[in-house]
């Protein structure tokens, strides 16, 4: 009965199965290691540059022409007040455009249409959003230039689609058998979304949210098309302000011809990790801290 | 029992896009017994029960013709919300909202605003489990996570929750099916209680349930309602040659 099993073939066949088993598992964890290297390369490189200059002044100073008294702070609340606005507008309409078009939307060409416009939207590269904000908010509606008011539309626009995606993803993950037990007991399909589904699905959303915020606050590109890269002396007072914001002040000062800069080029990065590892930590947490399991 | 029956059907056709799923079926449905809907898998019986309270309605391309009444009311012109809370629903899978015991039963009745304060609320809740059987079990612990009872107490649950809405009509789509045997047996005595109550209708794929449970028995196949009557009329005593081969076995 054994025969086949305790031939010499076999017994070869095996251990280059499970040769290859090993082999793939060095791969994998070789490809970690090698892409994780850079970043602590990175990481090490800004730490040793930039540690030094990180001090109370810097916090709390604005951009200067000497790099001994620039700070980061106008850029900070710059990129601060961009993200207010970009939150307040892109969270409503993208909750609720996903909730629609999960929920409620019908099923025909033209919502398949409006499905593929936002999958592309969200690919779209952000500099064009940049130049859609320059002629759409600055040229046609007259909104000051450099201003966190019109970088925070246009990085609305961008982030947006992404709050759609994952919320419809989330609110696909609902299961089914809810809506028909809300449905069941006589809830309105308004009453079901609002009472069942969102709280649910909330989690996902938040989380989806939050990377869509990140990558808002590391935008370079579009808000250089907007004129968001003027040299700002004193930080923002308000959404009307001219205001730079973190990224860009990083680019400005790596621009910088005088060596000195180099300090504050890496303190500003860190600056900006700092928020970046923050922001992602919460959406860790909170994903695993609302997290319904079945 | 009065002479418009609760429920009654007439040639009610369901299609999901061109697809007919329900072919001309016409029955009454009354209160104060259990109805049985039986037949092989992919009959139409879980179908037709849908169209009984509209929740074919969320289906988009699902649509029914033909005239449902609930005492001689066209429920194609009802508001679906009032009518799904006339005519309750227990699901298949125990499908508890991932909330408190309380909260559970609480929610039909809150969103209908049928209770004043807390106190009649507290009423309406005990009340229901009490009738669903389930009030000694959970009574010192409504808070606790409806999803952490048992299959058998979800359902049970679930069924609470149906009946804290005051229905007039309860339909179980193969309340059971997910649950061991003596689970099943206490959603069975439940269902006999509660039929004083309520008119019953309960889709079964297990004959010896329609058997136990139910007064009336529908005999579904492919789409059509092949024969209905009494349950003891319709096991002992097959008027169509196809509701005997399904009875006996020969197929389903």
């Amino acid at each position: 009965m054994n025969s086949v099993w305790d031939t010499e073939q076999m017994a070869r066949r095996i251990a280059r199965r499970n040769k290859a088993e090993r082999r793939f598992r060095l791969l994998g964890l070789g490809a970690i290691v090698l892409s994780l290297s850079f970043l602590v390369l990175l990481l090490v490189i800004m730490l040793k540059n930039g540690l030094g200059g990180l001090d109370w002044e810097f916090l709390t100073g604005s951009d200067s022409t000497d790099a001994s008294t620039a700070g980061i702070w106008g850029a900070l609340k710059g990129s601060l007040l961009t993200m207010a606005v970009t939150l307040a507008l892109s969270f409503p309409l993208g909750v609720l455009s996903a909730i629609y078009l999960e929920e409620f939307a019908p099923k025909n060409r033209w919502i398949d249409l409006v499905e593929v416009s936002i999958n592309n939207l969200a690919a779209v590269p952000s500099i064009i959003f940049g130049l859609l904000g320059l002629a759409v908010f600055i040229n046609t509606f007259g909104l000051p230039r450099s201003a966190p008011l019109v970088g925070g539309l246009t990085l609305a626009l961008m982030t947006m689609p992404v709050i759609v995606i994952s919320g419809r993803n989330a609110i696909k993950a609902v299961p089914p058998s809810i809506r028909d037990a809300a449905l069941a007991v006589g809830a309105s399909p308004v009453q079901t979304v609002f009472h069942h589904v969102l709280p649910l699905a909330l989690p996902g959303i938040l989380t989806g949210t939050i990377i869509g915020m990140a990558r808002a606050l590391g935008e370079t590109a579009p808000l250089l098309m907007i004129g968001m890269r003027a040299f700002i002396a004193t930080p923002p007072d308000g959404i009307t302000d001219p205001a730079s914001v973190l990224p860009m002040q990083i680019f400005l000062w790596s621009d910088e011809i005088d060596r000195a800069f180099v300090q504050n080029t890496s303190a500003a990065i860190i600056v900006l990790l700092v928020f970046l590892l923050a922001m992602n930590g919460l959406a860790i947490y909170l994903r695993n801290k609302f997290e319904v399991r079945w | 029992m009065t002479d418009t029956p609760k429920m009654s059907a007439r040639n009610v056709d369901v299609y999901y896009g061109a697809k007919q799923a329900i072919d001309d079926v016409s029955i009454d449905i009354d209160t104060g017994h259990v109805t049985a809907f039986i037949g092989p898998s992919g009959c139409g019986k879980s179908t037709f029960l849908r169209s009984l309270n509209r929740m074919n309605d969320t289906i988009p391309i699902a649509r029914v013709t033909g005239e449902i009444d609930l005492d001689g009311e066209d429920i194609s012109r009802m508001d679906p919300v009032q009518l799904r809370a006339r005519v309750g629903m227990v699901f298949q899978k125990p499908n508890p909202f991932p909330k408190s015991i309380y909260e559970n039963v609480a929610y039909g009745p809150r969103i209908h605003g049928v209770a004043a304060g807390k106190a009649e609320m507290d009423e309406i809740v005990e009340k229901s489990l009490s009738r669903a059987g389930l009030w000694e079990e959970v009574r010192d612990r409504l808070s606790d996570a409806g999803t952490a009872l048992s299959g058998g107490q979800q359902q049970r649950l679930c069924i609470a929750r149906a009946i804290a809405v005051s229905p007039e009509v309860i339909l179980m789509d193969e309340p059971c099916s997910a649950l061991d045997p003596i689970a099943t047996a206490r959603i069975e005595e439940l269902i006999d209680e509660l039929k004083e109550r309520y008119a019953i209708v309960i889709v079964t794929h297990s004959m010896q349930q329609a058997a136990r449970v139910s007064q009336k028995t529908a005999f579904f196949h492919l789409g059509k309602m092949v024969e209905y009557g009494d349950t003891s009329d319709l096991f002992t005593n097959p008027q169509q040659e196809r509701t005997k081969d399904y009875i006996t076995g020969r197929y389903g």
